[in-house]
């Protein structure tokens, strides 16, 4: 059983993972985790604290775990800058903190962090509205550039291939042939994948006004500690090749943060594939932490609710119903952990041994999960 | 004119809006000034709203507009509900009745409910989608502050079939200093009216040390109109001008919680990740006949239904509900 803490501030259930169901609060790591974050309520998504909030923990897990790998993501920039018009000086303080918050784990850990940027962010300028498709338009809170399209008529599509904001309408007989898929695998693909042109967004379901969106770019920045990585793929088995090497390794992610604000020395790599480009999300996490295109379990069109219904496994972990195979915790065999305020990302797309995350759902703060996948190599 | 929407009765002219800035004086008539335009819709579980004894595991096609006519200290939603309707207009939704009831089917959805501001400021597009929907087989929830004209409120429980209402605080200074509203009373008589027509759920966010203590009053109020009625009591989430506040502390109102909760049939805790007072229990044998899963404001899970046809899975008793245990994707099909 995959334990998980919850933290509420100053109250703790310890659950079943999968089940959601409460359950005995036993093994070697759950008085150190549940003490940890006791000690460190999350100050909120878009708190100046926040990034801060990220270090804090992960130096206490560091301290209290020793791990070998730690997988962090710093967000506040990218939420801040998301939904709120932020003047020049404020967005620059916000992403310089970003960096020197990973600095100082970096100093204070003594780990080789590797740093990535997630990409551009620019003025969301043109609204597209699907509302009136005789089909159904299906897009998210956060992927701004991605709608699924389904049971279009003929008119929708020559009215989607007209449209000036949307740069491509690609079937998902097109994907699956681009992407490799065979038949099985467009099961959660929409009929058709609507891309919007840069700056344009679909009007989604948020109730928040867009201020900047992801380019989303052709390429991100990694930090060259971490040595060649052509595209978005081969960040994982670098940091494998450090990891085996006997280095203490961590992974930043520093999101809506593109070349153009990495203050550090930096290569670049590709941030998709043929049309797709990498939103900050899970998808994106997902290509980093597994080292695979992630396109048909995530792509931004699916009808996510569709798997929200009674018994739903992993209640605790969004809109996903089963853990991903192949993240980079699992495949590390030495101690890892995660620490990050990109919520449930942190324990779904990262499979490391011990991972925390804000509880935040919507930028609502709700407090803290911790997940414990593995606790025993804690006695080893 | 007098505006008779809410209780607040304000005077509305061509070019003067109300407390709520919906309505304008049109011809001798409060008229909508933003008919047909819809801050967000999102699909949603029943349990999220929360609804706990109505249509248990419906899909729910969730909708708001703008405005609203309190000014509550904790409001979740201000970036939507706490500025001026006219200047979020370039990013609001302009769908009509009949394509927002399309869109509901579309998504397979059991129900449509408001719950992003207050339905009253927006009562006649609401009216006009109800009749949609009545013909689409789409029934309407939603969640109100309760301050609506006795007018405006027979309305309501016309165009709703079931509700939650908020019952916030009960004295004159909580409802000054933190709702902006003069008195609770309205809110009382419209709890008691609803409850008479309208399957109807009611929701206490709870401040420790400064509404904590009307818990057993309002339970004793609740109980007054009917035992059954189910009672939501919110552990506050610090938001808009209290965001710097802190958080209540969950042992504390529990406790209280538990001590006034023997009024009422079903009495809930919840508001916050992993609460354990999430469940229906039996009134007449404490079986557990609704289990869910609670994940704060981020919206609540039903995991298992025991209850079918309204009765405890132990001993047969009868479990108040409003409506069917409905599948998930049960609309699917015709979607």
């Amino acid at each position: 059983m995959t334990l998980a803490i919850l933290d509420a501030r100053q109250w703790q259930q310890t659950v079943d993972l999968r089940s959601g169901r409460p359950a005995d609060a036993n093994g070697p790591l759950v008085p150190m985790v549940g003490e940890v974050l006791g000690r460190h309520p999350f100050p909120g998504d878009r708190d100046d604290a926040s990034n801060a909030w990220v270090t804090d923990t992960a130096l206490d897990f560091v301290r209290h775990y020793d791990p070998g790998f730690a997988f962090l993501s710093y967000s506040q920039q990218y939420y801040s800058s998301r939904y709120g018009a932020l003047p020049p000086e404020v967005r620059r303080a916000y992403v310089d903190n970003a960096f020197a918050e990973a600095a100082r784990f970096a100093r204070e850990s003594g780990m080789t962090t590797v740093l990535v940027g997630t990409g551009e962010l620019v003025p969301a300028a043109d609204a597209i509205d699907l509302e009136d498709l005789d089909g159904l338009a299906v897009s998210s809170n956060w992927c701004a550039h991605y709608a699924g399209i389904y049971n279009p008529s003929r008119r929708d599509l020559e009215r989607l291939s007209r449209h000036p904001h949307i740069t491509r309408v690609v079937s998902k007989k097109d994907i699956l042939e681009q992407f490799g898929g065979g038949p099985d695998d467009g099961s959660r693909l929409p009929d058709h994948m609507a891309v919007a042109a840069r700056g344009c967004y679909f009007k989604g379901t948020s109730l928040r006004r867009l201020v900047m969106i992801p380019e989303p770019s052709d390429v991100i920045p990694v930090s060259q500690n971490l040595g060649p990585a052509p595209t978005i793929l081969d960040i994982r088995p670098r940091l494998l090749d450090l990891l085996a090497a006997g280095n203490r390794v961590a992974l930043a992610i520093i999101e809506g943060v593109g070349c153009s604000e990495f203050p550090a020395p930096y290569t670049t790599c590709e941030n998709g594939k043929d049309w797709l480009r990498y939103e900050p999300g899970d998808a994106q996490f997902l290509a980093i932490s597994t080292g695979r295109h992630p396109i048909f379990q995530h792509n931004g069109g699916y009808r996510y609710y569709l798997d929200d219904g009674e018994r739903k496994p992993y209640p605790f972990s969004g809109y996903f119903k089963e853990l991903p195979d192949g993240v980079i915790g699992k495949a590390y065999p030495g101690r890892s952990i995660a620490v990050g305020n990109r919520s449930m990302f942190m324990h779904v797309c990262t499979g490391c041994d011990v991972t925390c995350e804000c509880f935040a759902r919507n930028l609502y703060n709700q407090g803290l999960m911790a997940v414990l996948f593995r606790q025993d190599k804690a006695v080893s | 004119m007098e505006c008779d929407y809410c209780e607040r009765r304000c005077r509305l002219g061509p070019e003067s809006f109300g407390y709520c800035k919906m309505y304008r004086d049109e011809g001798g008539r409060a008229t909508e000034r933003f008919p047909d335009k819809w801050c967000a819709y999102g699909i949603s579980r029943v349990e999220t709203i929360p609804f706990y004894h109505a249509w248990p595991g419906a899909r729910c096609l969730v909708v708001g507009t703008a405005g609203c006519n309190f000014n509550c200290r904790y409001c979740s939603n201000s970036e939507v509900v706490k500025v001026d309707p006219a200047g979020l207009m370039d990013v609001m939704l302009d769908i009509a009745p009949a394509s927002l009831v399309d869109k509901a089917r579309k998504h397979g959805c059991h129900a449509i409910v408001f719950a992003v501001n207050e339905p009253t400021v927006s009562l006649p597009t609401l009216a006009r989608v109800a009749d949609e929907a009545r013909r689409a087989g789409i029934v309407m929830g939603c969640l109100t502050n309760g301050y609506g004209t006795p007018k405006s409120t027979k309305q309501l429980g016309e165009i709703f079939s079931f509700l939650n209402i908020s019952l916030k605080g009960l004295s004159r200074e909580f409802c000054v200093d933190y709702l902006s509203i003069p008195d609770a009373g309205p809110i009382l008589r419209n709890i008691e009216a609803l409850a008479a027509t309208c399957h109807v759920e009611v929701t206490t966010p709870v401040i420790e040390g400064v509404n904590d203590h009307e818990l057993d009053d309002m339970a004793a109020f609740l109980a007054g109109i009917r035992r059954d009625i189910p009672w939501h009591v919110f552990r506050l989430l610090p938001e808009y001008r209290m965001r710097e506040e802190d958080y209540p502390s969950i042992e504390v109102v529990s406790a209280k919680v538990e001590a006034v909760g023997k009024r009422l049939d079903y009495v809930y805790f919840h508001n916050f990740i992993g609460s354990r007072w999430v469940n229906t229990l039996c009134p007449s044998c404490g079986a557990v006949a609704i289990e869910r899963h609670s994940l704060g404001c981020g919206g609540d899970k039903l995991d298992t239904f025991h209850a079918a046809g309204g009765s405890c899975p132990l001993c047969g008793g009868r479990i108040a509900l409003h409506g069917d245990h409905v599948a998930w994707n049960a609309k699917e099909a015709t979607a």
